[in-house]
């Protein structure tokens, strides 16, 4: 089998993502050893500006420039892998969307704003349509060694649609709300094996929810512990921004 | 109660006890975890070991059932082969309490039926297992009187019975009495010993009671007429789905199985892993139809597989009192509160035949 050209490709986001692929360890190797990379902003200078089999995209869409350039690799390429928080559901990038954009330009660009064109902050499957996506914030290793997998073999990836709470039990940490600390992990989509909470952390729901998350029941729990409604809005808000924009 | 069958292990020698049990082959007992949180990890003395504990986070089924379990290894480059796979360890757990044995056993009924999960059936073959009784209730989550499993009732190779200055042990298997042996830690038990634990049995009767208002015989009748009860759409507005109680249930068993290729697709395994009905993609199927879409109907299937349906196929319940779906749920779903709305609802709907 002739081994897939792939192009890895970065938007608005911290690049962290792509770094995690040089921190899978040994079997860097091997994911390298199965496909081809030709365009890699990060490690390689060589452009590639040809078709692709995969395109590997990070960060997300936040000015008409990003628009276009999106648009172009979608066409390019057979496969798009939405891979990164930012990518799949915005982010911390969609906070923006919380403010006015022209105070936002005039905010972080002075007097010049006006040559800096912006646009609300927006996951890359809201502007082009998105193959497979790969959560996180870094992105976890395995879910994405997993998702190769399945580019590979031509068979669609199911993110699991249950809440991190899943997994997290199955680790058997102590639940972070028996510790009276505020988590996100029962409306956060599960994935990266409770990865926050196994190292003593929350959950900040970097995943995004899942499809069909109990509201009243989440808002009965809050009331439970006394957790107050735009505390944990705000929480959510963090990453989670840009689902308000469908 | 045969005298014969019974050793005592001083309090003082327990420390050696422990020791020698875990030289001998790797040794799990209940471990405390903080924030009233406990769990069955592997141990080497006693120090570690919590003896007063209420339910582990995971039952131990976590041992029986590990949460991923290769099941075959295949190869497609040049024709398929495949191998099957048996992973199994032998270990000790130590410190189980009645709930928890209960839970193994109903395990077992399962996984012994045509066709035999033989997985299983090696794995359990080489876990040895200690109860540990409880003298009184662990918290008031528990309802292990409601379903018979207060009292030990075998499915253990040796029973631990706190006595004050001394453990009394009921040696129910060669394998106990083996240990008995090698550890060299017992005394032999004389009648003063059976009587002590006579009296903690009565005692322990005048405390453990029906935690929910129904004699269990009727339980079953119960369910078959409350199918359609409100109880269950109420729960509809208040379960997250979060999968908790079903992760956390001795007798929950329902696993998914799964095949994963190497990166280079030539070599692959098959593997199972836990799954729960109380997720929303459980029930969906081809074509996008889920056939437990409602919160409230996976709920239901979820108490149904309790307390009604392994009535008709094992003749017992496979709920064992020990709460855990209780303490753990975010959302505050206590069993024993369902139970006595079920039975409030159904005695409402009694009296209005009647009137």
């Amino acid at each position: 089998m002739k081994k897939p050209k792939v192009g890895i490709f970065d938007f608005a986001c911290c690049e962290g993502c792509q770094l995690q692929i040089a921190n899978i360890g040994e079997d860097v190797l091997d994911v390298l050893g199965s496909i081809d990379v030709v365009e890699w902003r990060e490690v390689m200078s060589e452009k590639w500006g040809k078709n692709l089999d995969i395109a590997i995209v990070e960060g997300s869409i936040t000015n008409p420039h990003a628009v276009k350039r999106i648009q172009k690799i979608r066409k390019k390429a057979k496969i798009v892998i939405a891979y990164g928080s930012c990518a799949t559901i915005g982010g911390v990038n969609g906070m923006k969307n919380n403010f006015n954009l022209d105070d936002i330009r005039k905010y972080v660009y002075g007097d010049s704003y006006r040559f800096f064109p912006t646009e609300m902050t927006k996951a890359v499957h809201q502007i082009v349509k998105v193959d497979y996506f790969v959560n996180g914030c870094p992105v976890y290793i395995p879910e994405f060694v997993a998702v190769l997998k399945a580019v590979l073999q031509g068979i669609p990836y199911y993110v699991p649609d249950y809440p991190v709470c899943v997994e997290c039990k199955l680790n058997e940490n102590v639940c972070m709300y028996d510790r009276k600390v505020t988590c996100l992990g029962p409306v956060t989509r599960a994935g990266c094996n409770a990865w926050c909470i196994n190292n003593c952390n929350i959950c900040y729901g970097c995943r995004g929810m899942v499809s069909n998350p109990n509201e009243k029941g989440a808002q009965d729990v809050l009331a439970k512990y006394k957790i107050p409604m735009d505390l944990i809005l705000n929480k959510m808000n963090m990453y989670n921004k840009c689902r308000e924009l469908g | 109660m045969e005298d014969l069958q019974y050793v005592i292990l001083k309090k003082e020698r327990v420390h050696d006890f422990i020791s020698t049990l875990s030289k001998i082959q790797k040794l799990v007992a209940p471990v405390s975890k903080g924030y009233n949180n406990f769990a069955f990890e592997e141990v080497s003395s006693g120090s570690e070991i919590a003896l007063k504990y209420i339910p582990t986070i995971l039952p131990l089924k976590k041992f029986f059932m590990p949460q991923r379990e290769t099941l075959l290894e295949f190869k497609i480059a040049k024709g398929t082969h495949a191998e099957p796979v048996v992973e199994y360890e032998p270990m000790t757990i130590f410190g189980a309490h009645t709930c928890d044995l209960a839970g193994v056993q109903c395990l077992n009924m399962v996984f012994s039926e045509r066709p035999k999960d033989y997985n299983y059936l090696t794995r359990k073959n080489k876990i040895t297992l200690i109860g540990l009784e409880c003298n009184e209730y662990c918290d008031e989550y528990a309802s292990c009187h409601l379903v018979n499993a207060s009292f030990p009732s075998g499915g253990y190779d040796l029973f631990f019975t706190d006595l004050g200055d001394y453990f009394i042990v009921h040696v129910n298997t060669q394998t106990g009495d083996e240990i008995v042996d090698t550890t060299e830690s017992f005394e032999k038990a004389d009648t003063s010993h059976i009587k002590e634990l006579k009296r903690l049995r009565d005692t322990k009767s005048k405390i453990f009671s029906n935690e929910v208002s129904i004699e269990r015989r009727y339980m079953p009748e119960l369910f078959d007429m409350s199918f359609r009860a409100r109880v269950w759409k109420a729960l509809e507005e208040r379960c997250l789905s979060c999968g908790n109680c079903t992760n956390v249930c001795p007798t929950c068993y329902c696993f998914d199985i799964r095949d994963e290729l190497e990166l280079n697709l030539k070599r692959g395994v098959r593997y199972r892993v836990w799954d729960s009905c109380q997720l929303e993609p459980f029930a969906r199927v081809a074509g996008g139809i889920n056939f437990r879409k409602e919160r409230s109907a996976r709920q239901r299937h979820r108490y149904y597989r309790k307390f009604r349906y392994p009535v008709d196929r094992f003749s017992r319940f496979f709920c064992t009192g020990c709460g855990r779906c209780t303490r753990t749920c975010m959302a505050g779903i206590s069993l024993k509160e369902t139970l006595n709305e079920l039975i409030k609802e159904s005695e409402d709907r009694v009296w209005k035949k009647w009137l």
